[in-house]
């Protein structure tokens, strides 16, 4: 099994997420913390204040029930005289007083002696029933010996009972208020006693809490429950709260006065923790009020607030994976777009070395004397359409300007394509017609996207001047002499139009010095700024004022038309493609040592005449005798192609060889007025066959090529002339 | 322009004397004639005496190997002097003739 592969950028998406879900909790746990602090702090805040206002509702509860006796106490003086009276003044006071358990007023023993010694009206409140007894007898109940009675007897001071359980029902829980009632003259006569049911109170104090759960307890002065809890609390254990805070308050015993003590718990019965506030405000004592909160209320918002923190964090999280991932992928897509953009540019950049690696080497032509040739191609893309080529070859000079359809990669194929064609083609036509024909009718074949070429193609005979050119739809090019004129070119259709087109060759002869300036349409047709085009007035002008300056070597009439046009154009666009080419006819006419002519006939035999004329020249020229025999060579296999093939069968005609030679050139001129046969059109035979491949014959103008430097071969008038030229060494034999 | 052929030690010894160019190469060619009818023996071409030759004079020599070959027989050329040798390089004959 192979683990599947985590990549980098995986791992640190990963770690990035970890480290924020990290930081997001601790906030979010510094957060509740402080927020639990803040509950905390506001809690007790509430929890004191809830206590204060709640121990003042009982003080004035409890003295509404003081203030209900104070105000009765003229009834007590009032019925004193007639005891039996004594007992409805009870059973009004439990009528009138709902939260009122039982009343009795008990007389101090022996006050009534028709009444024997204890004498107490009773009424108590059993339910809905209400009853009034007699309630003291010898032996069962002689208050007179009651702890409350004697106290409130000697002391001569009213006070509120420790809570006890009602005798009748034990879920009720009583509070005793005891007050001594005294007669007109001041002393002291019986001891009232109101029985409260501490339900009324505990209902008064647990009207309203903080939380559901919460409960108040209320405890007297011993650290007794003074009411129960309502029901809906009373699962709560209660007596261990009160056990807790016994505890606590025999530790702070009365000094914690007002203020309130704080201590949490662990509820036995439901395992909620819980806090107890509680004190003994100065209204109630010695009684305390206690309120009593459980954590999971008090901090519910907060567990809210931390799940709703949670679900956020996850929330947040989830988006800021996302929003990673998306982020690491754009990422990576732009990562490989800019590779492939850069992929892109430098095959480019390949394409437009290799494209400005077509162009021929200006060297080509500069290794010349008589011709001067400079091109320019700025392509308005990285790879342009437009193309300009030259080659030299016996003695001619093949140029060629186009302009393809379109630009960039496309038209730069087509060029690169058309450029190779025409290289190849020349090589052995020197009809620069028949040089477009055969680029027309490779053009149109599988010329699916229709791209077409304008087209001119020139051959300059460099010996002669002689210039015969074709134009397939392209500018015409200016010839620059005393002036720059237009050159007359007939505009055939561009090639890859028409594959039948017939293209014909014009001809001129161009003199010593006189220049040829061929162009694209990215010179005519360059904006300005204001859209205005260069235009062809502009090159006459930019021609014109070269003339003039006396500046048309090619690199200057170049030069001075690129900065015109740049100029112009000032920083706009370049929307086409700008191509150039200027070719400046430079013949050296050197003075002749040499010049003699003979005439032969068409007849092998002639060829010993021949082998003696050249042998004398050169004899006459002192040529080394290696070189002269190559020469000889050379001379007689380019006459024995005349003589063999120039004339039909039988037919007599005549070969005129001149030889010319000026201090390190000789020359030879055949001519001979036989059928058109162009020896440099012949392709080089191959001197790597075997035996039997190898045809016998053909060597002749192979040898011809070898032998010589050049050959030059054209048809004039009816004739064929061919001239081959070799570099000697030698000096004239004065005689 | 001489051609004498001669035979010995069992093989045929063609002297050329002279300057074989295209007006004398119908003459040696009538004049080796013989050697294309003629099998079963080597033939050495002797260019001791040979000044020149043209491509004329390269197409007899050809003929001649084309039909010693099919006889199975081999065509030695010796003494070539260096002119001759150079057109020989250049058109590639050197490779085809045993030179001695």
């Amino acid at each position: 099994m192979k683990k599947p592969k985590i990549s980098s950028a995986t791992i640190s998406q990963i770690a990035i997420l970890i480290t924020a879900a990290v930081l997001m909790l601790l906030i979010s746990g510094i957060q509740q913390n402080y927020a639990r602090k803040q509950i905390r702090n506001n809690l007790e805040r509430n929890a004191e204040m809830e206590l204060i206002i709640k121990s003042i509702d009982v003080k004035h509860s409890l003295e509404d029930v003081t203030l209900a006796l104070r105000n009765r106490s003229w009834e007590f003086e009032q019925f004193l005289p007639y005891p039996d009276s004594l007992f409805d003044v009870t059973r009004r006071i439990v009528e009138e007083n709902p939260n009122f358990a039982g009343c009795c007023i008990a007389m101090i023993p022996n006050y009534y002696p028709e009444k024997g010694r204890l004498f107490e009206p009773y009424t108590l409140r059993r339910g809905e029933v209400i009853e009034t007894f007699q309630l003291a007898s010898e032996e069962e109940h002689d208050y007179s010996k009651n702890p409350n009675f004697i106290l409130a007897a000697e002391n001569d001071t009213s006070f509120w009972s420790e809570p006890y359980q009602d005798e009748d029902d034990l879920n009720v829980r009583l509070i005793t208020y005891t007050f001594p009632i005294y007669d007109v003259y001041g002393d002291m006569v019986a001891v009232v006693g109101i029985d409260l049911n501490t339900e009324w109170i505990g209902k008064l104090l647990n009207s309203r809490h903080m939380f559901p759960s919460s409960y108040n307890l209320l405890l007297s002065g011993e650290g007794r429950l003074i009411y129960s809890p309502m029901d809906e609390i009373r699962h709560k254990d209660v007596n261990q709260v009160m056990g807790l805070i016994n505890d606590s308050t025999a530790k702070h015993t009365v000094s914690a006065s007002g203020r309130v003590t704080i201590f949490s718990f662990i509820d036995w019965e439901d395992r909620a923790k819980g806090s107890v506030y509680y004190q003994t405000p100065n209204s109630i004592r010695p009684w305390s009020i206690a309120v009593i909160n459980y954590d999971d209320e008090v901090f519910a918002p907060l567990i809210k607030m931390q799940w709703r923190n949670l679900l956020l964090t996850l929330a947040a999280l989830l988006i800021l994976a996302f929003i990673i991932q998306r982020s690491v992928r754009s990422l990576s897509k732009l990562q490989q777009a800019n590779l492939e953009r850069e992929h892109i540019e430098s095959e480019l950049n390949i394409a437009r070395n290799i494209q400005m690696s077509m162009l021929p080497m200006t060297e080509t032509a500069t290794l010349r004397d008589d011709c001067n040739i400079a091109g320019l191609l700025e392509p308005a893309k990285m790879v342009g359409g437009d193309l300009y080529s030259y080659l030299i070859r016996d003695e001619k000079l093949f140029f060629c300007i186009g302009d393809v359809s379109g630009k960039g990669v496309p038209a730069a194929l087509v060029m690169a394509v058309a450029n190779a064609q025409f290289r190849s083609i020349s090589a052995h036509e020197t009809n620069p017609a028949r040089i477009m024909q055969a680029l027309n009718e490779i053009g149109c074949q599988r010329n699916e996207q229709n791209m077409f070429i304008t087209f001119i193609i020139g051959v300059l005979d460099l010996p002669t001047g002689r210039l015969r050119y074709c134009n397939a739809g392209h500018e015409k090019p200016f010839v620059i002499g005393k002036e720059a004129k237009l050159l007359p070119a007939k505009p055939h259709l561009p090639l890859g139009v028409m594959d039948d087109m017939i293209y014909t060759a014009q001809e001129t002869v161009l003199q010593p010095g006189e220049s040829l300036f061929l162009y694209t349409d990215g010179l005519t047709e360059a904006k300005s700024e204001s859209h205005e085009l260069f235009g062809i007035k502009r090159i006459e002008k930019g021609l014109q004022d070269c003339i003039r300056n006396e500046s048309v070597a090619p690199e200057k009439l170049i030069h001075t038309m690129t900065n015109r046009v740049n100029g112009f154009v000032d920083g706009a666009e370049q929307s086409d493609d700008l191509t150039m080419l200027a070719i400046q006819y430079t013949p050296q006419e050197k003075p002749l040592v040499f010049r003699e002519s003979l005439t032969l006939k068409n007849k092998v035999s002639e060829i010993s005449k021949l082998n003696a004329f050249v042998q004398s020249a050169t004899t006459t020229l002192n040529m080394e005798k290696g070189l002269a025999n190559r020469i000889k060579l050379a001379v007689e296999e380019a006459a024995t192609n005349v003589i063999n093939y120039a004339y039909p069968n039988g037919i007599e005609g005549n070969i005129e060889i001149t030889i010319e030679a000026d201090e390190s050139r000789i020359r030879f001129i055949l001519t001979d007025s036989g059928a058109e046969f162009d020896p440099t059109g012949v392709s080089k035979a191959d001197t790597t066959l075997s035996i039997n491949e190898r045809p016998i014959g053909g060597l002749g103008v192979f040898l011809v090529r070898n032998l010589m430097d050049s050959i030059n071969y054209e048809r004039i008038k009816g004739k064929n002339i061919l001239r081959m030229e070799k570099r000697y060494v030698g000096q004239i034999v004065k005689t | 322009m001489n051609t004498n052929i001669t035979e010995k030690d069992g093989k045929y010894i063609v002297s050329l004397e002279g300057e074989l160019d295209t007006a004398h190469a119908l003459e040696v060619e009538q004049a080796m004639q013989p050697l294309h009818e003629l099998s079963g023996k080597d033939i050495t071409i002797d260019c001791t005496k040979l000044d020149y030759i043209a491509s004329s004079g390269l197409r007899i020599l050809l003929g001649l190997l084309k039909s010693a070959k099919a006889n199975g027989n081999k065509v030695v050329l010796s003494n070539l002097n260096d002119e001759i040798k150079e057109v020989f390089k250049m058109t590639g004959f050197i490779d085809l003739f045993e030179i001695k």
